[in-house]
């Protein structure tokens, strides 16, 4: 990055996943035009939100319309979600559902930074479905897109589909792969390694990676934590977020929250042009 | 002594691929460089490359059955033989570039048709069904009328398998690279150019044989001009791309033309594979030679494999996200691909059965007239 | 206990049918049936099937994260008994703004996560690190060379409490001494007499002839008969921690300080942030009886209310107090009120990438303060009113809840004497006007009390302050809520000959050397910015404030620097307002006292009051003990400050002021945290100035490697502590950690008693092993027996739980039957050498049990947010004064230089100890360090999702903007070493012939500063798993993943007076961090 072209590189990346979403940030002061009001701390959104999941899981699974939405000015880049999701998925090297793209821009002194969680945008109009050959990547009946790791032949055309970059291939790693083993003295690998061996749930089908076993071998993705939602729990990515830019709930239903916040003139979605119609909404 | 000599190569590059395929059976995917960026790399070029073989050879096959070319008499035995090899062997390796190959079935069985996977799969499967039979007709009673339907319909399910693999990499609309009617085309002629040079390559190389002077000409003269339009294709391509100034459809091609595949681009699949060959196939002396046609045949193969490999990675090593590549790193989420030891030990061993495939089914197999054997 | 967790080896049928569901089943009988031209689409579980561990409460305990010190509470999550999921815990407010109520079923709660920072997140990867020691290992080669033996807890207690030649195997001769050679006083009443007498001699009431020859039987006891004060040969036993929470650090200070009576006891706040907590402690210090009392250390502004913050050298997104708790009251206020902020730092940290960044300078943040208040006050854009305010009286009558000593009189030295022209040093008091006289008389119970009495009839139960109101000199008492007394603010006058300034005046004058472009230019800004800035922040009245941390501090000015950033609090009047600074909303007291249930501090029969001065000579002036002959002293002395970290192993090895016998270093590296701690390696391995060097650590880590013994610790998902309540939560709260995850180390008996090894453990058998005071039987006298950790923790959770009022009327409820059942459920996979239920109930008192058992169930006591704010104030008011002039701070003198320190913020520049100045033209570069947030000190490199070499920060850089690196022909991805002047080599020995060079790759960026370079902390790792060892001749091979990146700090400077001790703050002792210049070669 040391010649002068670098400049026109930085403004070129500032790229289509930004457009529109930077922040006028870049000159010095801005003197905040919001009303001067006490904040409404009575209730965490989190407590609300877990309300408004308990009505929408009370309707027919066809009449819920989960949406997630992302306050880009709310996200500090922490990089939680990222990690919340591993966790909950126990995802292993290679796989990552919601990485938080980071873009500088500009030019000392006037550089910005900017955060771009990426979970998967549960398309309306996926590209990623229809290349799959054994239909096991389709639009659920509430609407996300899911992946049954039984049916899946891991073609990984469905990733090369995404415009998102949202779905991973397993090659069937492991974090601790290589650490030392078999130790009294030290606690060695396969002492270490439940986190990432023990069954998880995603789908809310207890799985253990095991060898080639499903779903080592298949295509994965962010599937709006269906297993939280199915007991009620909002996402992981949406409670562990420490900036409180991470919203979700029912879109149908027009009091909650995500409803209020996607009504709002300052929405955007990303490669809106493509048509996919996302339902990861980012507020800017 | 040159046949020992291919019989040793086919060998040494079998073994080697024994290994890749003890490692990819035993421990599936994990090591390989292909990953969730680059989703698909060696593997799938040595698909498509067998792949299109498979149909060009077909294609010449039909030159003797189908349109009963006099100049092709007895050409198509062996061709047919060889587009089933090469089939296999197209067939093992994008087997072994899938996470669960046991599952295969579920494309016939359970299959989703608006999947370009689906109809390259199952225009492949038929494809290779009807060669078979056809083959097995053409040993039996190679002046029949069942051969020349069989033929028929392959010839026609051919061109659409041909076709295919460009239109299912060409289905993926944000990829610009791919997202081109060009691409199936260039495909088709692609598949065509190959079988003219494996023709050319097998009888030089693997069933050296008389009074076929004039299939030689008229099969270099072929690759000629398949080559040309080859090259116009890539004309065509790139300066659409570039002209059309979207940086990430540029940044694609500039990859070839000047970044890091130029040297395949250029050297390989522009030099090797399609001037020199032109330069010396363009000249009847030398296109009459069997041994100077074969290796030209041999070069058009590999350039055109290299061609195979740059129109998939390149299509593949593009951000879709700005900075995503960056945002977590672990295998597979680079955007930088070369292939790993396993993926070239397969690869090799694909190569080695088609090489050994050939060569037993010369010496062992009912596919050459007595009397032309050398 | 049965359905706890789903099987994970295989799915019973049961299972199966519960998870397919219905149509699932046959769907998912489709996915392994060949079905032809079905379309094939499962469904998933229906709602509430409650097949899933982490919505079960059984399946919850609740702890504190130790990643960063911001210690969240968190919720772990068990599945067949491996902790695997960690989220925040929704009873606290560290997770959730507000929490939930206290009361809220644990099934509820079980279903709402609360918010957590990756490292938070990560905490699994820390608890299940293969790399994790299980038994203790002693060393079985040179120190440092990573050749080990396995030995057993029983033989390692034996030999450290006994000593002897404990190496001879490894041909090593010597004698090592042990604990019993070392902790020869053992009578508190001996003790404590010698203490008072020593005191005596310093104090010249007694000579040193006469102690001692009324102490001749005792003379052995003291490391030097010729220097009492210097204490007992206990003080040789020296315990040296790094990161020690609360609790845990009050364990081992009953421990070392009470049960051993060493005074050596040492935390690692000098290379953390300890200047800000001291300018901190003297701002907010009371006085009474003629002395001034520490106050809090750490005050923030309430950003949920404030409308206009500067954030000044920290990053409260990734670093600070912390990301978890902080950074949404400023992303809330950010998006939904008017609210915005300014962030001074070289680098556009995450925080400054949302607000106004002001890239500072590095040496440049005191000048920029001096500048801001120079204008401020020039300007008078102070708040007059509330500076006035003399006394609790005055800010009453004021609408105040608290007042600041601005407008007090200060005498100024005029010339001669012991001081310096112009120095202001102590405050004026009546006495010494004539205004008042004193008079002592005794009171009922027979105590001499002294009062002062005024000419006008008033009486003072101190001398009184003494203001000028109108000019006309006052007196008044600070704490005297009933008579209101303001004073002039700007006074320059001379009294009955006294030459008097107020404080503010002090303050005028200090920010009046230099110009404000002066100011400007010092701190690399242009005027309009700091004009703008200062403009900026005064005008939002009391919604203003300034937020710092270590960037700001860990400069050798470091005090002068925090103390300008707190008086710029005090300019706007913003103590105890809603939206103003705040003090946090305090905490429920654990230790106990005699009210509560156990007094953890008192309750120890035998105690021993250690006495001494400590290695680092802090807290005590070089003028106050024998060792004062002129100045310079040998090395300096730190009268203000605590815990001088990077001092501890290099004053031993200088044998000043003694020679040291054993060195336990506990949950911390020197060698690799402090700034040029590398240099400690070669001390360490030194065995005639460390006899005997013992660690705790739950790896191989950089410094404990050099250990003799090394034994593994819990962690902080395995062990217990209690956190007061962080600053930036208003409410009132009290965290509570405890075993979440079964322990890794090996479990041993002790004294009968199983248990995991631990430094609880450890102390507990050392403490048995030589019948220390305090431990085992009746170690809690009437309150119990001291026989296990949890003797000492349950007892104060014990104490949170009956609250802090002694009728008990603010106690906790009791846990319900359902409760307790689910508090035993979820611990049953817990070993019994951890959770016993039997000795738990005991250890809490059968009345407190259920009691305790709520707490627990909730990871602690929470108050509800509701008290978080009264009115248009704090629900939690400091509600006292604020010192803008610091008297003890005044009066005080550099041990070095002999030269008095200022008592308002004071422009002084980065000098070394000898008080010359750092400067060192030929480096180019300003050399600086940050955290990643996903970093946690140097802990987390095992963290492969977040930093172990892959995942989120795979590796650190040496980062530097594309313009330096132009001009030296360096391009991203170069490798370039780091040279300094004091590490011209830009090596890092490690002793045994293993040298490194202190080098890393390039990245180059626009988020800094030109001129700066900036290397991330928390990798550059040498061991912690990076490196081969040999343990009982098996090789255990490093993982390169942790090997990546590097650490800055071997580069730092040496201070040319110690020569092996970095740059510090004199007075608040910080290690110095960004005051070094380096140059970078590519390699
Ligand atoms: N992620 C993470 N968070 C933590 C911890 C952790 O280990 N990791 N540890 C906790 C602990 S113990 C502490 S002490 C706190 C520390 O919390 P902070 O003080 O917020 O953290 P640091 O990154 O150490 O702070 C240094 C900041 O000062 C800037 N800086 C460097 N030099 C200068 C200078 O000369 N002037 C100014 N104005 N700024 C400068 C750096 O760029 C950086 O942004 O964090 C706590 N939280
Ligand atoms: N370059 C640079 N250096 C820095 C900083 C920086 O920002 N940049 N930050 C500074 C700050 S703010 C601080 S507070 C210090 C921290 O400095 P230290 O307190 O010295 O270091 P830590 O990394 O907190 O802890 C060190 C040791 O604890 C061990 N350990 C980890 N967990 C446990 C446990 O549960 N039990 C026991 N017994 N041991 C354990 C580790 O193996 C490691 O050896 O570092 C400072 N150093
Ligand atoms: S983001 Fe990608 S994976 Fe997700 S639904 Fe859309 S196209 Fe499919
Ligand atoms: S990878 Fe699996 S889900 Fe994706 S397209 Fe291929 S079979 Fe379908
Ligand atoms: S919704 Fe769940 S799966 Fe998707 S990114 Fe968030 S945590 Fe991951
Ligand atoms: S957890 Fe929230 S604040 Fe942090 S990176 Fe993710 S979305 Fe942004
Ligand atoms: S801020 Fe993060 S790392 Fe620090 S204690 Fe809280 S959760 Fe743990
Ligand atoms: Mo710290």
């Amino acid at each position: 990055m040391s010649n002068p072209d670098e400049a026109n590189l930085l403004s070129k990346y500032a790229s289509e996943a930004f457009a529109g979403l930077v922040a006028p940030v870049l000159d010095g002061l801005e003197i905040s035009t919001l009303p001067a009001v006490d904040l409404p701390v009575k209730e965490d959104v989190l407590v609300r939100m877990e309300r408004e999941l308990k009505t929408a899981l009370a309707k027919p699974a066809s009449e819920r319309r989960w949406v997630m939405v992302i306050d880009l000015r709310k996200c500090v880049g922490c990089t939680s979600c990222t990690v919340a999701c591993i966790a909950e998925n126990k995802l292993p090297p290679g796989v990552v559902y919601r990485p938080v793209l980071v873009e500088e821009i500009g030019t000392y002194p006037n550089t910005a930074m900017k955060f771009l969680p990426r979970p998967c945008m549960q398309c309306d109009k996926p590209p990623c479905t229809e290349v799959c050959p054994v239909n096991a990547t389709y639009k659920n009946e509430e609407g996300v897109v899911v992946i049954d790791y039984d049916q899946c032949i891991g073609c990984r055309s469905c990733i090369a589909a995404c415009p998102y970059g949202a779905r991973s291939f397993d090659f069937g790693g492991t974090y601790l792969q290589n650490t030392p083993d078999n130790l009294d003295f030290m606690l060695g690998q396969s002492g270490a390694d439940g986190y990432e061996r023990l069954a998880d749930f995603e789908y809310s089908e207890p799985r253990v990676r095991q060898g080639q076993n499903s779903p080592v071998g298949n295509a994965r993705k962010c599937h709006f934590c269906l297993h939280r939602l199915a007991e009620g729990m909002l996402p992981a990515c949406t409670t562990t977020c420490i900036g409180r830019a991470t919203y979700f709930g029912d879109a149908n239903d027009p009091g909650s929250l995500v409803s209020e916040l996607i009504s709002g003139n300052n929405v955007t979605r990303l490669k809106e042009e493509l048509g996919t119609e996302p339902r990861v909404y980012y507020l800017v | 002594m040159l046949k020992k000599v291919i019989y040793a190569l086919g060998a040494i590059a079998l073994l080697f691929g024994l290994w890749g395929f003890y490692e990819r059976l035993a421990f599936g995917e994990e090591y390989v460089s292909y990953g969730s960026a680059v989703v698909w790399g060696l593997w799938v070029a040595v698909y498509f490359l067998f792949g299109g073989i498979a149909i060009g050879s077909f294609l010449v096959a039909s030159l003797e059955y189908l349109f009963g070319i006099e100049a092709f008499q007895g050409y198509g035995k062996p061709a047919l033989w060889t587009s089933l090899v090469t089939l296999a062997v197209a067939m093992m390796s994008v087997g072994f570039d899938l996470g669960h190959m046991e599952r295969i079935w579920k494309a016939f069985l359970q299959p989703n048709f608006n999947s370009g996977v689906v109809a390259d799969v199952w225009s492949y499967t038929i494809f290779g069904v009807l060669t078979l039979i056809a083959l097995i007709l053409a040993v039996r009673q190679p002046k029949n009328a069942a051969l020349k339907i069989v033929m028929g319909l392959g010839f026609v399910v051919a061109l659409f398998a041909a076709g295919s693999p460009g239109k299912f990499l060409g289905d993926n609309a944000t990829r610009l690279y791919w997202h081109a009617a060009l691409l199936p085309m260039q495909f088709v002629f692609m598949a065509l150019l190959t079988g003219a040079a494996m023709t050319l390559a097998v009888q030089a190389f693997v069933s050296p044989r008389e009074g076929t002077k004039q299939a030689s000409s008229i099969l270099s003269l072929a690759s000629v001009v398949l080559l040309v339009i080859s090259l116009y294709f890539v004309w065509a391509y790139f300066s659409q791309s570039l002209y059309g100034n979207i940086p990430s459809l540029k940044d694609s091609i500039n990859e070839l033309i000047r970044g890091q595949y130029a040297w395949l681009f250029w050297g390989v699949e522009i030099l090797i594979g399609a001037i020199v060959p032109l330069l010396v196939l363009i000249q009847p002396k030398l296109a009459q030679n069997q041994l100077w046609a074969g290796l030209m045949g041999l070069f058009i193969l590999i350039g055109n494999g290299v061609a195979r490999y740059l129109i998939i990675v390149p299509g593949l090593n593009v951000t879709v996200l700005n900075n995503i590549e960056t945002a977590y790193q672990g295998p597979g989420l680079t955007l930088s691909y070369s292939p790993s030891p396993v993926e070239w030990a397969v690869a090799a061993g694909a190569l080695g059965i088609v090489i050994l495939a050939l060569l037993l089914g010369a010496d062992f197999l009912p596919l050459y007239s007595k009397k032309s054997e050398a | 206990m049965t359905d706890k967790t789903i099987p994970t080896k295989s799915l019973s049928r049961r299972d199966f049918l519960k998870v397919s569901g219905a149509s699932g089943a046959t769907a998912a009988l489709l996915g392994n049936l060949p079905s032809a031209f079905k379309k094939v689409q499962k469904t998933i579980a229906a709602a509430g099937e409650g097949n899933f561990f982490e919505a079960k409460p059984e399946n919850i305990i609740y702890g504190v994260c130790l990643q960063c010190n911001t210690q969240c509470t968190i919720k772990g999550k068990i599945q067949d008994g491996v902790l695997v999921k960690v989220d925040g815990n929704p009873y606290s407010p560290n997770n959730m703004l507000p929490p939930v109520d206290y009361g809220t079923p644990l099934a509820d709660a079980a279903l709402l996560d609360g918010k957590l920072c990756p490292k938070g997140q990560a905490t699994i990867q820390t608890q299940y690190d293969p790399y994790r020691l299980v038994k203790v290992l002693k060393r079985a080669g040179k120190r440092g060379e990573n050749k080990w033996q396995v030995i057993s807890f029983d033989q390692a207690i034996n030999e450290i409490v006994n000593g002897g030649k404990l190496f001879s195997s490894i041909g090593e001769d010597r004698v090592v001494p042990g604990f019993k050679d070392v902790l020869v006083a053992k009578e508190a009443k001996v003790i404590s007499a010698l203490a008072a007498d020593a005191a005596a001699v310093v104090s010249k009431k007694m000579t040193l002839d006469d102690f001692k020859s009324k102490h001749a039987s005792d003379l052995d006891l003291l490391i030097d008969p010729d220097h009492p004060d210097l204490g007992v040969k206990n003080n040789q036993f020296i315990f040296q921690a790094g990161r020690i929470e609360p609790g845990r650090n009050n364990y081992a200070q009953r421990f070392t300080l009470n049960s051993c009576g060493s005074i050596n006891w040492y935390d690692h706040t000098t290379i953390c942030e300890q200047s800000h907590h001291i300018a901190y402690t003297y701002a907010t210090a009371q006085y009474s009886g003629g002395k001034w009392a520490p106050g809090p250390n750490n005050m923030k502004p309430d950003i949920l209310n404030a409308e206009f913050v500067i954030i000044w050298g920290t990053s409260p997104f990734e670093a600070n107090f912390g990301p978890t708790i902080m950074s949404e009251t400023i992303t809330k206020s950010l998006t939904e009120r008017n609210f915005h902020f300014a962030v001074v730092d070289p680098r556009l940290s995450k925080t400054a990438a949302k607000g106004w960044w002001i890239p500072v300078q590095p040496m440049g943040d005191l000048p920029l303060a001096m500048g801001l208040i120079r204008w401020i006050l020039e300007n008078k854009r102070y708040d007059v009113t509330f500076l006035s305010n003399a006394n609790k009286g005055a800010a009453l009558a004021h609408g105040e809840k608290s007042w600041t000593n601005s407008s007090w009189l200060v005498k100024v030295d005029p010339s001669t004497g012991s001081g310096q022209a112009g120095h202001a040093g102590a405050l004026l008091h009546g006495s010494q006007l004539g205004l008042v006289t004193s008079q002592t008389t005794t009171d009922a119970s027979g105590n001499s009390v002294t009062t002062w009495l005024a000419t006008n009839g008033t009486t003072y139960n101190l001398d009184p302050f003494v203001v000028l109101v109108n000019g006309t000199p006052t007196l008044f008492d600070p704490a005297d809520d009933k008579n209101p007394v303001s004073g002039d603010l700007l006074v320059n006058t001379t009294l009955q000959g006294i030459a008097v300034k107020s404080g503010l005046q002090v303050l005028l004058d200090e920010a009046s050397v230099n110009s404000i472009d002066d100011w400007a230019k010092m701190a690399g800004v242009d005027t309009n910015t700091l004009v703008k800035l200062a403009d900026e922040y005064t005008s939002h009245g009391k919604k203003a404030g300034v937020e710092f941390y270590r960037g700001a501090v860990q400069h050798t000015n470091g005090y002068y620097t925090g103390q300008a950033l707190i008086t710029l609090n005090l300019l706007v009047g913003n103590l105890d307002w809603k939206g103003g600074l705040s003090a946090g909303g305090g905490a429920w007291n654990a230790i106990g006292n005699k009210d509560k249930p156990f007094d953890l501090g008192g309750d120890h029969p035998g105690k021993i009051g250690a006495f001494g001065i400590k290695m680092t000579r802090e807290g005590v002036a070089y003028e106050k003990t024998t060792l004062f002959q002129d100045y310079p002293a040998q090395r300096p002395f730190y009268p203000y400050t605590s815990n001088v970290y990077q001092e501890v192993i290099p004053a031993a090895y200088a044998q000043y002021p003694y020679p040291a016998k054993i060195l336990w270093l506990h949950m911390g590296t020197p060698a690799l945290a402090a700034p040029a701690g590398a240099e400690q390696i070669k001390m360490l391995t030194d065995t005639d100035k460390f006899p005997l060097f013992i660690a705790d650590d739950i790896v191989i880590a950089e410094t404990s490697m050099y250990a003799d013994y090394l034994f593994p610790d819990l962690t902080y998902v395995e062990r217990w502590a209690f956190l007061g309540s962080p600053p930036p939560d208003p409410t009132k709260n009290i965290r509570v950690r405890q075993p979440i995850a079964a322990p890794i180390p090996e479990i041993v008996t002790v004294d009968g008693e199983p248990m995991p090894v631990s430094m609880e453990s450890i102390m507990i058998a050392i403490g048995k092993a030589l019948s220390l005071p305090g431990i085992g039987k009746g170690g809690f006298d009437k309150h119990g027996d001291f026989n296990r950790p949890e003797d000492y923790y349950l007892r104060g959770i014990a104490n949170i739980a009956f609250g802090d009022k002694a009728d008990g009327s603010d106690a906790v409820p009791d846990a319900d039957d359902s409760e307790v059942a689910v508090f035993q459920t979820a611990r049953a996979f817990l070993p019994k050498a951890v959770f016993d239920a039997a000795k738990w109930q005991s250890a809490a008192g059968d009345s407190m049990w259920r009691k305790v058992i709520y707490v627990m169930n909730r990871g602690g006591r929470f108050e509800s947010f509701s008290k978080a704010y009264t009115g248009n104030f704090l629900g939690h008011p400091y509600g006292k004064q604020m010192n803008l002039f610091v008297e003890p701070v005044a009066t005080g003198k550099d041990s070095i230089t002999g030269k008095f320190f200022s008592g308002t913020a004071h422009f002084e520049p980065i000098h070394n100890s000898t008080g010359t100045l750092v400067d060192d033209k030929d480096m180019p570069f300003h050399l600086i360090t940050y955290k990643e947030v996903t970093g946690g000190q140097s802990r987390t490199i095992s963290n492969y999702w977040t930093q172990g070499g892959m995942g989120i920060v795979p590796t650190n850089y040496v980062k530097m903007n594309p313009d330096d690196a132009m001009g030296l022909g360096i391009h991203d991805g170069d490798t370039v070493q780091l040279f300094s002047r004091t590490n011209s080599d830009g090596i890092l020995d490690l002793g045994n012939g293993q040298r490194e060079s202190v080098q890393g790759k390039v990245k180059l960026t626009q988020t800094i500063r030109p001129g700066v370079i900036m290397v991330s902390w928390s990798y550059g790792h040498w061991a912690y798993g990076a490196r081969d060892v040999t343990i009982d001749n098996q090789i255990v091979r490093g993982d390169p993943r942790r090997a990546v990146g590097l650490c800055s700090n071997p580069v730092l400077l040496l201070d040319e007076g110690t020569k092996t001790t970095c740059l510090t703050d004199p007075i608040g002792g910080s290690a110095s961090f960004y005051d070094t210049k380096v140059k970078v070669q590519k390699v």
